[in-house]
């Protein structure tokens, strides 16, 4: 018994082990904990269910058969004992999972590639390590209510398949960073610094969004960081392509 | 025993001069019970102007700082006045029926609390004019708060003061009556299972209001004055508001849970026809989400820069509290076993809050994990979570309860057709509007957008919860029309309509002006759910 709970935990680890290589973080360590945790869900959903639509049809009142119930049936501590220490075990295993999971998620790999981003009102400044400044903010002129535009400044870029860890502040009120993809919020708050770390394995375009109420135009304060393989990130970042532009952003 | 007193007309065909000077109990709940029901109106109204936004993405209705203050007023006008402020209605008129009491034990002080409650809906009125609005949410976190652009941080500031005086009023009063006024033989192991609910809610609201308070003075401070509590150029810190409003405002959650699983409680005894399942461990489980809500606060502030030990620690509090709730909800169950099941419309809404009430928990305990919660963190996921709790479980509980009490109030039997149909028509509605948040937050959409970017499946999961919000309030509108329908032109009631033991049943519907005649007398072994023994 005991060696066949070992290979199914085996088999299981390599399954989610390969799954994890593959997909981006810290996204992949959240899918697991939310597979997890709907699976549970189900269950317990169905435990309570099923025998409440049992009993509110078989023990449906009926004239002249069953106008009351069973006055003496009031509790059953044995019963009421198994409903309190499983649900117990349940939520003590899903928070030390979880801790486990969330401890990993917040220690970025030492190889990580170090960006700061600034937060206002509403935009977010990209500052690299060599010192260049990317800015990315909606365009508010008349046409903004027709939705996400952004402004045609050169686009934040970040390399794909390499750890990043974004350091985080705002200049203004409290914001909140999320990649899309990657499934990671972290609030920028004014006169602190917060941080959270990503990596994303696959080329393209991905939404920022804010998740933190900053105001009226809360809802367009977003970028689309372009995700692209190193040697162009590393050309694009040597290189002073459309840096005047970027300077006139930062001066909006 | 109406004739016997000679009082010929019932107790709530008073003048208005009585209704506004009056310390009766029944009356100042109906006003608390009125006053809700409009601003849960209102803010209905608010977030179908909101749905019909989010229709589609781009801007088709209302500016975004319009859509902002509809759902900043949603936010408070649902929470403080619907999901808080219902239960003073169901505290005021039922706690000295069910403790065998004349009056509660301050009945100018609840009078006074009322009025102030009346004030706070003043202030709250005022914020509609133009002008004078408030758009950073019920959260009202600063700095952005403390910034002109937010309308008038003041008015939210006075809304808070005032309706929390009125709940420490309201708090000190109902805790004294149910401590010291309760009919011999009614003990704290043989009470109403919705007394002790409103007890430990009260209990909450004395503990936490304090804080709340205090961080609303200081971010008026901040606002008007010029002090730094919040400011972080000065060496003020904006977390520490977060730290307090929390430290209320989670409690708060249970100050609106409670009461309402108190109500379900009676109604589901009552209607399964037997005695509540597992009675101690239920007031156990009541008292112990009280005490451990106390502990949990930091999980709204996951992703806000505090340390990790901190959401590590409260992560295990905040999924502890999954134990006792889920205590009630199988106590709920097993006492439905072996009963005899009536389904009149009052159950149809207990029945329906339970089971929508476990959805609302199951997607609550992952919130508690901080590995889970950074990706869902502020995302329509938490919106969902919390309108299966809130717009759910407490809306059902409290209709319920509207239906289940409405003879004793009224002295009316309320439309059971259409009672019924309102619950079905709810209870679509609402899965309809809140699945899709669900849905579509664990794809990443925050909350608090007046706005979206054109990604295929939001278009269509927001149009979803759009035509759900349509059917939902036409639910709620039938509800209503039931209620009103009953009292205009309902049969008389009985005394006891659904034959429960417990004590309110015992008096005439409606009761007289003074409740009892006499204290009443319980049987030794009284115990208040259960088929009707006297």
């Amino acid at each position: 018994m005991a060696r066949l709970t070992a290979l199914l935990l085996g088999l299981i680890t390599a399954a989610l082990a390969e799954e994890v290589s593959a997909k981006d973080m810290p996204a992949a360590l959240w899918d697991t904990l939310n597979e997890i945790w709907l699976a549970l869900s189900v269950v317990i959903y169905l435990i309570v269910a099923v025998p409440s639509l049992i009993f509110m049809i078989k023990y449906r009142y009926k004239r002249g058969e069953r106008e009351m119930g069973d006055q003496e049936h009031e509790g059953h501590w044995g019963l009421e004992a198994l409903w309190t220490i499983v649900p117990l075990i349940v939520v003590i295993y899903l928070a030390t999972h979880g801790f486990a999971i969330f401890k990993e998620m917040r220690t970025p790999p030492k190889d990580a590639l170090e960006i700061k981003v600034t937060a206002f009102m509403w935009g977010w400044e990209f500052e690299y390590p060599n010192g260049k400044k990317v800015y990315a903010f909606f365009k508010q002129d008349k046409d903004a209510v027709k939705g996400y535009r952004a402004q045609e400044f050169e686009k934040p870029l970040l390399p794909v398949g390499r750890p990043i860890k974004v350091n985080l502040t705002s200049k203004d009120v409290i914001h909140a960073f999320y990649l899309r993809p990657a499934k990671v919020v972290q609030d920028a708050v004014p006169g602190r610094n917060t941080y959270l770390w990503f990596q994303v394995n696959e080329a393209g375009e991905y939404w920022v969004f804010c998740r933190e109420y900053c105001g009226t135009w809360h809802s367009r304060m977003f970028a689309k960081i372009k995700f692209v393989p190193e040697t162009e990130f590393n050309n694009w970042l040597g290189g002073k392509t459309a840096l005047k532009k970027t300077d006139e952003g930062g001066a909006l | 025993m109406r004739e016997a007193i000679h009082i010929e007309k019932p107790w709530f065909s008073a003048s208005l001069k009585e209704w506004i000077f009056t310390t009766d109990h029944k009356k100042i709940g109906i006003m608390y019970g009125i006053t809700s029901l409009v601003f849960f109106i209102v803010g209905g109204i608010m977030a179908l102007g909101m749905r019909v936004e989010l229709f589609n993405p781009g801007t088709q209705h209302v500016s975004p700082d319009t859509y902002n203050y509809f759902l900043t007023v949603h936010g408070a006008l649902m929470l403080l006045w619907w999901a808080i402020g219902i239960w003073g209605a169901f505290a005021n008129f039922l706690i000295p029926l069910m403790i065998g009491a004349r009056d509660v034990a301050f009945p100018r002080l609840n009078a006074l609390g009322y009025w102030t409650f009346f004030a706070a809906s003043v202030i709250a009125l005022i914020t509609l004019i133009p002008g004078n609005q408030i758009m950073h949410m019920w959260t009202g976190y600063p700095p952005y708060s403390a910034n002109p652009n937010s309308g008038l941080t003041a008015l939210f500031v006075f809304i808070w003061h005032l309706t929390g005086a009125a709940s420490i009023m309201g708090a000190i009063n109902f805790l004294t009556t149910v401590v010291r006024m309760r009919a011999p033989g009614i003990g704290f192991f043989n009470m109403n299972l919705f007394l002790h609910g409103v007890s430990s809610m009260n209990l909450i609201q004395l503990l936490g209001i304090p804080s709340i308070a205090g961080a609303v003075t200081m971010l008026f401070l901040d606002t008007y004055v010029g002090t730094n509590f919040f400011n972080p150029a000065k060496g003020g810190d904006p977390i520490l508001y977060q730290n307090l409003f929390w430290f209320y405002s989670h409690p708060a959650v249970y100050v609106m849970v409670l009461p309402a699983f108190g109500v379900i409680s009676e109604i589901v005894s009552t209607f399964a026809r037997k005695p509540i399942f597992g009675y101690k461990s239920m007031v156990v489980a009541i008292w112990a989400i009280a005490l451990v809500g106390f502990m949990v606060w930091t999980h709204h502030m996951f992703v806000s820069g505090i340390p990790d030990w901190v959401k590590i620690l409260m992560s295990y509090t905040t999924v502890l509290i999954g134990v006792p709730t889920g205590i009630k909800i199988f106590n709920w169950v097993g006492t439905l076993y072996r009963g005899a099941v009536v389904y009149k419309t009052p159950m149809l809404y207990a029945l329906g809050a339970i089971l929508m009430f476990l959805i609302g928990g199951l997607t609550g305990i992952p919130l508690g994990l901080p590995a889970f919660d950074i990706a869902v963190h502020d995302s329509y996921f938490v919106v969902g979570h919390f309108h299966y709790v809130l717009g759910m479980a407490v809306t059902l509980a409290a209709f319920g309860g509207f239906f289940y009490w409405w003879p004793k109030v009224t002295g009316r039997m309320y439309s059971e057709a259409l009672g019924k149909l309102s619950f079905w028509t709810i209870i679509v509605g609402s899965n309809v509007l809140y699945f899709p948040q669900l849905i579509v937050g664990l794809s990443g959409m925050p909350r608090r957008y007046y706005d979206y970017p054109v990604i295929g499946e939001w278009i269509t999961l927001h149009q979803i919860q759009t035509v759900g919000a349509f059917v939902l309030a036409f639910g709620i509108l039938l509800g209503i029309i039931a209620l009103i329908k009953g009292t205009l032109s309902g049969e008389k009631a009985p005394a006891n309509p659904w034959m429960s033991n417990s004590l309110e049943w015992r008096l005439p519907s409606p009761p007289p002006p003074h409740n009892f005649d006499e204290p009443p007398k319980v049987e030794k072994d009284y115990c208040p759910h259960g088929y009707c023994k006297f």
